[in-house]
């Protein structure tokens, strides 16, 4: 059976669990905004961002707007402390055996043995033994990819003395219920980039296959005449897998709050 | 027309002389010789640079190390095609370019990574879907299939005009109706700013139906390369080494002068001083 999961198949598959398990918080999002389904524009973006933006103020999420100088570009930015086991000490019964070779970067850094350990059983959970835990400054960028008209998740990750993760320690601290997903893609969904505005080496999640996962999102939420958030809904779908947790609270309905910041 | 497939070789199987010398504080007891290659305009430092490497892990006693080339204290982008890089930083100047090698303390804030030839093909791949989802809504390549997407890179890889556009034709087709792709891919790359690069939303045609020039991509995404009536000539507009007519259709250099990735990499650098 495991043999001709596709990656289509195991991709939307977990989306559909993450959908399940997000459905709450589809049902309870109050309006936020209306989008012409599955294409956003410039505008639709920067409208969304202003929203998330403010309710995170309220939230003290930790969001801001950074603009570009000398032009009037932008994007959505966070720092975060995150907290994982120590590779060094930790182990997971479920987590695929670390290669012995050195990675392929780019290609693929989960070893082949990895799909083969998770058997039809194996609920995908992961037990992660005591060890102790290492604690490291993650950077996210919400930036806006014109080509595929999407939201586009930047980050880079520094340990607490300033040294930066290589590929393949960001790659150690995805949770395996993301990696068997990412591993698959074909584009290689997670690797270094140049950030388009800022010049210096990211890592990202490839923006390819977004459209074709909001459309089934927006879809379903459309049936439900449920007016969605794209950058919210998009951030809560992506943003787990490196780290980044979408709080419920962002769909309550929000208080009369404090002037929106202009974006 | 003839000529125009005359200007997709011109373009394949342009070279730019080189000089690699190895950084002097790595030298060793051995003076390490300086080494001469020609370089593919279309194509990427780590993928033409192997003898460059060998030549020169001949003196060092390092192993496993990452090679990373340098230009007058500029780290040189290995993600960015060699003909890009050396019209941005060394066009005008005497030839052959010279850069230094590095194998000790990578640049890790400013140059991407690249253990192996796959992350290159990962990068070409992933410009030349970017392209496509701007020329034909992602259609075309999608409906290639894997094999053809190797042949794309198998062409690049090993220098095979004829492999490359024999599949890279079809990303070049667009329907008679449409009069061109619906939105140019584009990089506009200047010195002078952090912002690496310009790359918007720009259609090959006009509302009313007229070609776009690159004089009016220019206008629209970088007004101060144009020079103004009576002003001094301040900047040069290279695309290949070569300064083409302000005039020209965009769908026309779309076509014939983009890189193997389908970009159009435009550089802006400031003009020579005689």
């Amino acid at each position: 059976m495991a043999l001709w999961i596709t990656y289509e198949m195991t991709f939307y598959y977990v989306i559909l669990l993450r959908l399940f398990t997000n459905a709450r918080l589809l049902l309870r999002c109050a309006a936020m905004t209306e989008t012409d389904c599955c294409v956003l524009d410039e505008e639709d973006f920067r409208r969304c961002c202003r929203l998330l933006l403010q309710r995170s103020e309220q939230l003290r999420d930790g969001w801001s707007w950074e603009v570009v100088q000398g032009s009037d570009e932008g994007y959505l930015r966070k720092t975060a402390l995150r907290s994982v086991p120590d590779p060094q000490t930790s182990t997971c019964s479920s987590r695929p055996k670390q290669s012995k070779e050195e990675p392929d970067c780019a290609s693929s850094l989960v070893p082949d043995s990895g799909r083969g350990e998770l058997d039809e059983e194996d609920d995908g959970s992961c037990i992660v033994s005591e060890g102790s835990s290492v604690v490291l400054q993650y950077e996210y960028h919400i930036l806006y990819s014109s080509s595929y008209s999407t939201p586009v998740l930047y980050f880079r990750a520094f340990t607490l003395e300033g040294r930066s993760l290589t590929l393949e320690e960001v790659w150690s601290f995805v949770h395996p219920n993301f990696r068997l997903c990412l591993q698959n893609s074909p584009l290689n969904a997670l690797s270094q980039q140049e950030h388009p505005l800022l010049g210096q080496p990211f890592f990202y999640l490839h923006p390819c296959r977004t459209e074709e996962f909001m459309k089934l999102v927006l879809t379903a939420a459309e049936d439900k005449h449920r007016p969605m958030n794209y950058v919210l809904l998009w951030l809560s779908l992506v943003g787990p897998a490196v780290g980044l947790d979408v709080p419920l609270e962002y769909c309550i309905e929000p208080q009369p709050s404090d002037p929106v910041s202009d974006i | 027309m003839a000529d125009d497939k005359d200007v997709l070789r011109d373009v394949w199987f342009g070279r730019i002389p080189t000089c690699f010398t190895l950084n002097p504080d790595e030298a060793t007891e051995r003076e390490a010789e300086p080494y001469y290659l020609l370089l593919p305009r279309v194509s990427y430092l780590p993928l033409v640079t192997d003898k460059v490497k060998k030549h020169f892990l001949k003196v060092m006693k390092a192993e496993d190390v990452e090679m990373w080339f340098e230009y007058e204290g500029t780290p040189l982008k290995w993600h960015y095609p060699v003909g890009v890089l050396f019209d941005l930083h060394a066009s005008n100047t005497v030839l052959p370019w010279s850069i230094t090698v590095h194998f000790k303390s990578f640049p890790d804030q400013d140059l991407l990574h690249c253990p192996s030839n796959s992350v290159v093909e990962a990068h070409f791949m992933s410009s030349i879907k970017e392209a496509d989802a701007l020329k034909h809504k992602s259609q075309v390549i999608n409906d290639m299939q894997k094999k053809d997407h190797k042949q794309l890179w198998m062409g690049l890889q090993n220098d095979k005009f004829d492999q490359f556009w024999a599949m890279n034709r079809k990303l070049m087709e667009y329907s008679t109706e449409e009069g061109g792709f619906r939105y140019i891919p584009f990089r506009i790359y200047q010195t002078s700013s952090d912002r690496p690069f310009i790359q918007k939303l720009f259609r090959p045609v006009s509302p009313e139906g007229s070609a776009h020039t690159l004089g009016d991509l220019l206008n629209e995404m970088y007004p101060d390369a144009l020079t103004r009536d009576g002003e001094k000539k301040r900047y040069q507009v290279l695309i290949h080494g070569i300064e083409p007519l302000l005039e020209t259709p965009l769908q026309w250099l779309s076509e014939h002068l983009s890189h193997p990735d389908n970009f159009l990499h435009i550089c802006v650098v400031p003009a020579p001083t005689d």
